[in-house]
């Protein structure tokens, strides 16, 4: 054949380019990837995943879950907010400055700090205004908040970046919101017995879910003597018959403790936002 | 593209002609894609995600290290190293430690004192807000640096009801070199030695 060169040669050419793009590309650019210094913290971010949770991992891919839920918050900007933090001595000097960025902000006394002066503006004109308060004698600072429409349910504080994924095999992207999002879903219910719950019976822990129930991970049996066993899970009344009792088999607990792990609360380098100091700490990890 | 067959003129030669506006579109498409491609891309930096468009950008957007990233990070320092005995509230263990919020010695306008006790230990008796205790910490601060030490200190100053200045990494500096080398604080008596600031 004349032309099986050139065929072969665009053969090769189609296929090495996408194989270039896609995996060579991909690889050279996160291949490499390690974990990360938590922004402002001495904290190594992601932390390998408990032996309970890896195994979950595997519950989560088996029961496909990935059908319905994605782990991926998206972020469309980011916003800043102005705080003062301390007014100086030069109080007058201030006052002013705080009239000139915001003619409605008036004064501020010493008990309302920090007091917020500027919100959900532009980092530049956060700086322009943080400039001027500096010059006259106060102390401010820009806060910088991550928003999108997934961070205004309350899916996370932050976008989700390669890193979260550091320690998933395979990852669990998702492609479709049937649920809700679960990148974040250890630090939203970050409680082991509601998360068995709600895979038990999601409308007893969610009133509207429309997630049907994973009761074939749990043993649905009669309590002896009306004592629950140390291993049962409480249930709200009408969920089970009075007198039985469900325990969470190991693939149950398994799962509960892969989504206690889904957490994406921590500031990153290329994630940036800062954090409410009075946030509660993350709860150790059952 | 057969552009010979479209074209009405007759006397077209042998080389087939490419009309100049399909070159310009080309070259204008080629540029437009050069310039989305120089501000969106980050230029395949891994570290550069979603809404910002350069690493430029991305560094603009990093917070700050100011008193309340400071703070945020003396109180992670805190729960690890302080809050097993010192308790994560500041109220101090019954017995074990004594309480640092409101402790007058926390509070006090010079902190030399208070930052020698994480640095060098502090052994035998101390009075703190009208109790005596008696327990001994070891020199918890020395294997922290200076910026760290700094951040633990602000935060325990700062929080609780505490409302006294925050430490610089600085002063800790200086502090920490003038007492190289000296034994644990022995007790309150030795602690109200040492001058406040």
């Amino acid at each position: 054949m004349k032309t099986s060169l050139p065929i072969f040669l665009a053969v090769f050419v189609a296929l090495g380019a996408s194989f270039g793009g896609f995996v060579a590309g991909s690889v050279s650019q996160l291949g490499t990837a390690k974990q990360a210094i938590v922004l402002n913290s001495t904290e190594i971010y992601p932390v390998q995943r408990t032996g309970h949770a890896t195994l979950g991992l595997q519950v989560y891919r088996a029961n496909g879950c990935a059908v319905c839920h994605t782990e991926q918050v998206r972020q469309d900007g980011m916003t800043c907010d102005l705080v003062l933090m301390g007014g100086g001595k030069n109080t007058a000097a201030v006052n002013k400055a705080l009239a000139e960025i915001n003619p409605g902000n008036g004064g501020f006394t010493t008990n309302e700090l920090p007091k917020t002066i500027l919100r959900g503006v532009t980092k530049e004109v956060a700086d322009v205004a943080a400039d001027k308060i500096t010059t006259a004698g106060g102390k401010a600072e820009i806060h910088i908040n991550a928003i999108g429409s997934d961070i205004s349910r309350g899916w996370g504080v932050r976008r989700s970046v390669a890193a979260d994924y550091l320690w998933d095999y395979p990852v669990q992207l998702g492609n479709l919101r049937a649920g809700p999002d679960l990148a974040d879903i250890g630090a939203r219910m970050a409680d082991e017995a509601t998360q068995l719950r709600h895979l038990y019976a999601p409308s007893a822990v969610a009133p509207k879910s429309a997630m049907p129930p994973f009761r074939y991970l749990f043993e649905t049996r009669k309590m002896i003597g009306n004592v629950p066993s140390p291993d049962a899970v409480a249930m709200p009344q009408g969920v089970v018959a009075a007198g039985y009792e469900v325990i969470p088999s190991e693939d149950a607990k398994n799962l509960a403790a892969y989504l206690l792990s889904l957490r994406i609360e921590v500031p990153l380098y290329e994630a940036p936002f800062t954090p409410a100091v009075s946030a509660p700490a993350p709860a150790e990890t059952k | 593209m057969n552009h010979e067959t479209s074209s009405p003129k007759p006397h077209a030669t042998a080389h087939l002609t490419v009309p100049i506006w399909v070159i310009s579109l080309t070259v204008t498409l080629i540029f437009l894609g050069g310039v989305y491609f120089d501000y969106r891309s980050g230029w395949f930096d891994a570290h550069v995600y979603g809404p910002y468009a350069n690493a430029e950008q991305l560094d603009l957007y990093q917070p700050k290290s100011g008193e309340a990233a400071l703070i945020a990070h003396g109180k992670q320092l805190y729960d690890q190293n302080c809050g097993t005995c010192h308790n994560p509230d500041g109220m101090g263990m019954a017995g074990k430690a004594p309480p640092l919020a409101g402790s007058e010695w926390v509070i006090a306008k010079g902190y030399k004192r208070m930052v020698e006790i994480p640095l060098l230990g502090l052994n035998g008796p101390i009075s703190v807000k009208g109790q005596s205790w008696s327990a001994s910490m070891a020199a918890m601060g020395a294997g922290l640096s200076d910026s760290d030490l700094a951040a633990v200190l602000t935060y325990v100053r700062t929080s609780w009801g505490n409302k006294a200045e925050p430490i610089a990494a600085d002063d800790i500096k200086a502090i920490r070199a003038g007492i190289a080398g000296h034994p644990a604080i022995n007790g309150e008596q030795e602690l109200k030695s040492i001058p406040e600031d």
